[in-house]
């Protein structure tokens, strides 16, 4: 590579403005949701899409938690239950408006990763991973246990009010609008943690994930960048327990799981992590595929299986990393000509 | 800055490393404004020392004072708040950003940043887009040094800065390790196999061997000395 297209190429990560072209990327994007209910007929396409956009912003939050970290969680599905868990209890004991009981179930969640996350990422790699799941598998218990409190394995019913934020709660319950809602707000995420990214605090903690000694010794401490990362992951998968939340009106042990948290891993690696929005991607792949195959057989869990192996080894930056490598390639061969 | 004639000093610091005392205790003390070298055969104990005095391994006895002030219950951010860089035998940067990228984060804490002045002076103005992973091998070390010079420390210690570098480079670096060191009042403690390198910019050299000081002195004392030519040197001192 010659210095030029080096230069070029890494001035084009190091900007750390944002382009027109980033928020025209958003207003696309925010268009497709608006649009994508009159085009699509079917609602039963619409239903999976909605669950794939929910799932997709779990994954995302895992996703974002290997990119700027370097680590992976596998008990995500932890802050994804816990916020469902949060409003559903708030809801049920009549405590708060509903509003308030949302910013809470968001809340708990964030701030609980954070506090326990200044203990975990102290931990490196695969025991890093393996407290993730212990902290999930933690709170799936205490719901399978408690209940007094959580209705055990049974779950509960939410009780959603007949309106949110003045909207009827129909809003948050069909497939047309939900998926509008669950598509914008997962394009604002994943344009918020593209500004994150891109902030000091986002190429500090890209720094500490590169080489944490050499971070210490020009100056930072590192746990707490870390920790605050794990916490924006965190409460992006809180985000995602709210909308399913609130678009089944119902929760119970599984969305605490560690094979929801497996299945938002899988999601981030098909899509790949490289790019905020690969695991979304890699989210719609999924829940397409499995519905795919699981109308074809009961094995279907082989084909997803399948999928993660020729994907990590065909593509190891994932479908979204890899056509960005070719778009890359394709931009510089088009740059030669 | 007390009034501590030493801008670094440690006193009986000993270490172990795996079975054995790295480190023994060791006495070293530099005043203000000096390059002392340090060197002896490999398994000597200096990277552990600079380990020690930089706040990389704990120290296990003994005390690490900087301007006179103990420091070592300090962690390395608290050192490096104090004036006190380092750079590493193995090149320590930060890959996947650009040259500009990790100097800026470095700057952010750094007392009066000199980003543009710390580029200038190690010959990376041109680099500042270029990813640290892309450059060439000797440009990734002056990098590494970057990192470590960036807010002017005070104290510097530096673990083979030359290594890998060819002659032409190992003396480009030393004349501008001895340069910088004289215009921004660095005490400069080196550790360093090129014993050219040393030789020509250090006012003082410590030779270390099986962790303890075997000998003190100007370069001159130390070629004289028949210990550290029977220990180290040989015959082509």
């Amino acid at each position: 590579m010659s210095r030029a297209t080096m230069n070029i190429a890494a001035a084009r990560v190091a900007s750390p403005r944002l382009s027109h072209l980033s928020w025209l990327l958003l207003a696309l994007a925010l268009a497709v949701g608006f649009g994508l209910p009159g085009v699509v007929a079917s609602v039963l396409v619409l239903t999976l899409l909605t669950q794939a956009v929910i799932g997709g912003m779990l994954a995302v939050g895992v996703g974002f938690l290997i990119r700027q970290n370097g680590v992976v969680s596998f008990g995500h599905a932890a802050w994804y239950g816990v916020s469902a868990y949060c409003l559903g209890l708030l809801l049920r004991h009549d405590v708060l408006s509903v509003e308030l009981a949302l910013v809470l179930a968001l809340a708990v969640p964030t701030l609980t990763a954070f506090l326990l996350g200044l203990v975990i990422v102290r931990v490196p790699g695969v025991a890093f991973s393996m407290l993730t799941l212990a902290i999930g598998q933690a709170f799936h218990e205490f719901a399978m246990k408690a209940q007094g409190v959580t209705n055990g394995d049974d779950g509960f019913a939410i009780p959603l009010p007949d309106t949110l934020f003045g909207l009827p709660i129909s809003t948050v319950q069909q497939p047309e609008t939900m998926f509008v809602l669950c598509w914008s707000l997962l394009a604002l995420v994943v344009f918020g943690l593209y500004v994150t990214v891109r902030s000091p605090f986002g190429r500090l903690t890209e720094a500490i994930r590169e080489n944490e000694e050499r971070a210490r010794f020009i100056g930072y401490r590192t746990v707490l960048p870390r920790a605050a990362t794990y916490a924006i992951s965190a409460f992006v998968a809180a985000l995602a327990g709210l909308l399913f939340a609130l678009y089944n009106g119902f929760v119970s042990p599984e969305v605490l799981h560690w094979s929801l948290s497996g299945s938002a891993l899988i999601m981030a690696v098909i899509g790949g992590s490289r790019l905020l929005w690969g695991p979304a991607l890699g989210a719609v792949i999924f829940f397409f595929l499995k519905d795919l195959a699981g109308n074809m057989t009961e094995h279907w869990p082989a084909m997803i299986g399948a999928t993660v192996i020729v994907v990590t080894v065909l593509m190891p930056a994932g479908i979204a990393g890899t056509l960005a490598e070719l778009f890359e390639r394709l931009r510089k061969a088009g740059g030669r000509a | 800055m007390t009034g501590s004639a030493y801008a670094i000093e440690g006193t009986a610091l000993t270490r172990p490393y795996g079975g054995f005392l790295a480190v023994n205790k060791v006495d070293i003390a530099v005043p203000h404004g000096e390059i002392r070298g340090l060197i002896g055969p490999n398994g000597a104990g200096k990277s552990t020392l600079i380990d020690v005095l930089s706040g990389r391994a704990a120290v296990w006895s003994g005390q690490v004072r900087m301007d006179g002030r103990d420091i070592g219950a300090l962690g390395a951010q608290e050192r490096r708040r104090q004036g006190m860089a380092r750079s590493f035998q193995k090149t320590n940067i930060f890959p996947e950003l650009s040259v500009r990228e990790q100097l800026d984060i470095a700057a952010r804490k750094a007392e009066k940043p000199n980003v543009e002045e710390v580029m200038d002076e190690l010959g990376l103005s041109e680099l500042g887009a270029a990813r640290a992973r892309d450059i060439a091998y000797g440009e990734q070390r002056r990098l590494d040094l970057a990192l470590a010079l960036i807010g002017r420390p005070r104290v510097l210690l530096l673990d083979e800065p030359a290594a890998g570098l060819s002659m032409r480079e190992s003396l480009g670096l030393a004349t501008l390790l001895r340069d910088l060191a004289q215009r921004w009042k660095v005490t400069v403690l080196l550790v360093e196999h090129d014993m050219e390198v040393v030789f020509s910019i250090c006012d003082r050299i410590t030779v270390l061997q099986l962790g303890r000081v075997l000998a003190e002195g100007t370069p001159d004392e130390i070629r004289r000395s028949a210990d550290v030519v029977t220990a180290y040197l040989g015959s082509a001192a």
